[in-house]
């Protein structure tokens, strides 16, 4: 699969600092969002630090397989999932441990969204509310779960999904980032196919721009880049009550690839019929 | 209230209400509905309300439940559906199924936060028993663990039952597909679920699929026993417990 990304973030019409942080790693096609929360400049620390460790911990298990995993392992995952979950189980330690060796950080903490593109297998590991999105055939699905108040009361059937868009109880996060010694992180695993685009973006575009636009964006901007700053454009547009950061991959068949397949396609198909003829 | 009439052959035999409690239909004489043919199970069928919705759930029986003319092992039913049973209908009168109406809770006189903050486990149960307090809605919120199923009720698939575990589930031929389907000129990926956090939704992929017999115009929400269409296949959606 070829894969094309583009990012972009603002600090919104109304904050004065901008406490998200992203990461695209075009050479590893890994893609990094956290939005940071704790008052001050703290939410900055929190973020920027969860996204260089997710980073390095994946560099280095890209160059050494077998370089040492942290937290428990759960069946059932690729080595780049396991590798994820070890790299958001190490970033919380490294913001816990931030935030407790430091009084003026405490209390810090921050939503982490990673995801991971092995050809035509997604890894995406996910803690607090930002999300990923996938657009494919032009519907937008949501491929992550809010680890919010309002989404769990939804979960729950205590709340229409409009009823927690109108909710004041937003802000309220049930997971983050670096508030206790220990986080689960969710692993989804999803098999991708040519011309699906992947949103991963902060609650900032989420809050200000509906699903229906976000799908029309991602559908009439082909370059991620020119998406990732209409999304952004489109967050300060409807308010900008957030720091908003959005990253867009776009994934196309392999051009090489694609001939390679019909003249193996051809091959198998002249054996079907001489293996048919046959009988 | 809404009742449900047992036919033969166009006349009506018998009418029974649907209340509180599921009417059962077999042939063995303690059933609501008796139908009295060897075609029958002893324990055939059930209809009751859930959540509102009137469905109807086949008992294992042998020869099957069908509504309108689809084999169903539990779906949902509307006014004029009919449940065939061997040679007997039951025809469903269900105008008067009206759900009962949820006054929305009133919103909570919760301080505004503008600031993102994180619950630890004991205030974060605290505060989900209050919201829960402030709707009836939480009698639905059972915490019972809930399986969602789909299941294959005519075409060729790689398996009859596949019980959705992912937030992305998908239908079509290519080897990424969850159900995968087989045949010639059978697309690549023809529709795809997701799960979302108020419940599944159906969406399109190569082809439209259809919902309860009425093609989807954008994704579509699935309630218990709806039957989806799409690309020669036909399946329900069912959650089990």
């Amino acid at each position: 699969m070829q894969v094309a990304s583009g990012g972009a973030t603002d600090v919104g019409m109304v904050r004065t600092n901008n406490e998200d942080s992203y990461r695209i790693m075009g050479a590893l096609n890994l893609f990094v969002l956290a939005d940071g929360m704790g008052g001050e400049a703290h939410g900055e620390v929190a973020s920027s630090l969860a996204v260089e460790t997710v980073v390095k911990h994946c560099l280095e298990g890209q160059q050494n397989p077998n370089a040492p995993l942290s937290g428990e392992e759960k069946p059932g995952l690729t080595e780049k999932s396991r590798r994820l979950a070890s790299a958001v189980h190490l970033a919380n330690q490294e913001v816990f441990a931030s935030a407790s060796q430091n009084a003026e950080q405490r209390g810090m903490g921050a939503t982490l969204t990673a995801a991971w593109i092995d050809d035509v297998n997604l890894s995406v590991a996910h803690v607090g509310d930002s999300r990923v999105y996938l657009l494919r055939t032009g519907v937008l699905q949501q491929l992550t779960s809010d680890h919010s108040l309002v989404a769990e009361q939804v979960r729950r059937g205590i709340l229409t999904a409009s009823e927690a868009e109108s909710s004041t109880m937003q802000n309220v996060l049930l997971r983050a980032l670096g508030t206790q010694p220990e986080v689960e992180a969710d692993i989804e695993q999803v098999g991708l196919f040519p011309n699906d685009v992947l949103l991963i973006c902060s609650d900032g575009l989420t809050r200000m721009v509906t699903e229906p636009e976000i799908a029309g964006a991602l559908q009439s901007e082909p370059d991620p880049q020119k998406a990732a700053e209409k999304l952004v454009k489109l967050a300060n547009e409807g308010g900008g009550v957030d720091n908003v950061t959005a990253i867009v991959v776009s994934l196309k068949p392999e051009a090489k690839g694609w001939f390679s397949w019909l003249r193996s396609g051809a091959n198998k198909s002249v054996g079907g019929n001489g293996t048919a003829g046959g009988h | 209230m809404a009742k449900l009439s047992l036919m033969f052959e166009n006349k009506l035999v018998k009418e029974v209400p649907i209340g509180a409690k599921p009417v059962r239909i077999g042939r063995s004489p303690d059933n609501d509905i008796v139908v009295d043919n060897l075609a029958v199970s002893n324990d055939h069928a059930r209809v009751y309300f859930d959540a509102g919705r009137l469905v109807v759930e086949d008992r294992g029986s042998l020869n099957g439940t069908f509504v309108n003319d689809l084999r169903v092992e539990r779906a949902t039913l509307h006014d004029g559906d009919s449940i065939w049973i061997g040679k007997h209908h039951i025809k469903v009168d269900a105008i008067a199924d009206a759900p009962l109406q949820y006054q929305s809770p009133k919103k909570a006189s919760a301080p505004m936060i503008n600031e993102t903050m994180v619950l630890d486990t004991k205030v974060r149960r605290e505060m989900l028993q209050q919201a829960a307090a402030m709707g009836e809605r939480t009698q639905f919120a059972s915490d019972r663990i809930k399986v969602p199923t789909i299941v294959v009720l005519s075409g060729r698939t790689d398996a009859k039952e596949y019980i959705l575990t992912n937030r992305l589930t998908t239908i079509g031929k290519s080897a990424m597909a969850t159900i995968k389907l087989k045949g010639w000129f059978k697309p690549a990926m023809a529709a795809q679920i997701n799960q979302r956090d108020d419940g599944y939704y159906v969406g399109s992929g190569a082809k439209i699929p259809a919902v309860n017999g009425v093609a989807i115009s954008g994704p579509t929400k699935l309630n218990d026993g709806d039957l989806i269409e799409v690309a020669g296949v036909r399946v329900n959606f069912i959650v089990r417990e």
